[in-house]
């Protein structure tokens, strides 16, 4: 598999302009990283209003600490170290709801309604995704939702490449063999 | 790991990459963003803490200052904090509102916590016979918020807005649909037409 992921859909200047106080480029940078963000973020913590509160928690922090962010570096690990942050600490605080999976209603957007089929296997997945350790779906949903680069998962989440190879491999392995046996099972 | 393993794992990506679970609401930007401009700075301390999570120090670094800090903030009991603490916005009244700004910053005029807010739209194109506004608000019906075209070739339109983020775009001559120029583009495929993103905020 290629470890490089697609380009930056981020114009490189706003994070700047934002850290020079321009409150639009700021604005941009939300509008740009918040659907990314909440999925992720809805993924990790497993509903909807602790997702939304932990993506609002990491824009806050990324504001307040705009001066501290390197001119050389790139916003978007950057921002998924603090979401992630947020999300494990939501997580820790909310941890007696950790086997609830509470998925928000089904927005209407367009595009053809989903079948019971795509619904089960959405929920399959997601019972799957809450069974896995922290750090393995974190470590799988960066490279394979987020199709970030090793390297940039390496920054957001401090770990060495090594160790973030075996987590994702570990998170595909039972993603596999669970969804398998629900396959099997049809 | 086989093929058909591999396109397992292809099919969970795509299924958790589009999921319409995690479609944003259109106004949670705007409501993300009023929460930023009117959270309070972080005291002195406290920032020094969020050094620990927040990554540009190392992790021992990090320790090093957050330790110094909570000495600090025993010492001091807060009193440095209290004194950076920042006016809101609303009381300030900072955000910029320029003649010539983009739709996204004459938006950010000020409102009611849910009451609509007027904002105008400006478009150059002098050689259009007529142009009306298209967007999530009026369902893109053409014709339903035209434009005024003033003396110098401008049209323009002022037009109240819930809170909130809005897609639309300009129809030029009643065929021709053309994203703002001046405003960011949208990335929604929802309506298959090309356009521009306004934030209007509320206080």
């Amino acid at each position: 598999m290629n470890d490089t992921p697609p380009g930056s859909s981020i114009d490189p200047t706003l994070p700047l302009r934002a850290k020079a106080g321009d409150r639009q480029a700021f604005a941009q940078l939300v509008d740009v990283m918040y659907p990314r963000s909440l999925r992720f973020a809805l993924h990790m913590v497993g509903n909807r209003e602790d997702a939304e509160e932990a993506v609002q928690d990491a824009f806050v922090r990324v504001w307040h600490n705009l001066g501290r962010f390197r001119d050389d570096a790139r916003f978007e690990p950057w921002l998924f170290r603090i979401l992630a942050n947020r999300c494990r600490s939501l997580m820790e605080k909310r941890r007696r709801h950790a086997m609830v999976i509470q998925y928000g209603e089904v927005p209407e957007r367009g595009g053809p309604p989903r079948t019971n089929d795509d619904r089960d296997w959405t929920e399959e997945i997601y019972r799957v995704l809450a069974t896995l350790p922290v750090e393995q779906r974190e470590a799988f949903l960066l490279r394979h939702v987020e199709d970030m680069a090793y390297e940039d998962i390496a920054a957001v989440t401090g770990v060495g490449l090594s160790a973030l190879r075996m987590r994702v491999k570990r998170a595909c392995d039972v993603l596999r063999a669970r969804l398998s046996e629900v396959i099997r099972d049809e | 790991m086989n093929e058909a393993q591999d396109r397992m794992i292809e099919r969970v990506r795509e299924t958790l990459r589009t999921t319409p679970d995690a479609a944003p609401d259109p106004r949670a930007v705007g409501r993300l963003l009023n929460t930023v401009w009117e959270s309070p700075r972080p005291s002195a301390w406290r920032r020094l803490l969020d050094a620990w999570r927040v990554p540009a120090l190392s992790a021992l670094g990090a320790s090093a200052v957050a330790g110094f800090a909570l000495f600090v903030g025993f010492l001091t009991r807060g009193a440095l904090g209290e004194r950076l603490e920042r006016e809101p916005l609303s009381a300030t009244g900072e955000f910029p509102v320029q003649p010539g700004a983009t739709p996204v910053m004459q938006a950010a005029a000020f409102a009611g916590e849910s009451a609509p807010v007027l904002t105008q739209f400006v478009l150059d194109r002098r050689d259009a016979r007529s142009v009306s506004l298209v967007g999530d608000f009026n369902d893109w019906k053409g014709g339903s918020t035209p434009l005024t075209r003033l003396e110098s070739g401008l049209w323009t339109v002022s037009v109240p807005l819930a809170p909130g983020r809005h897609v639309y775009a300009y129809l030029i001559d009643g065929t021709l649909v053309q994203a703002d120029p001046r405003a960011p583009k949208s990335d929604d495929a929802d309506y298959g037409r090309e356009g521009s993103v306004v934030m209007v905020f509320a206080r």
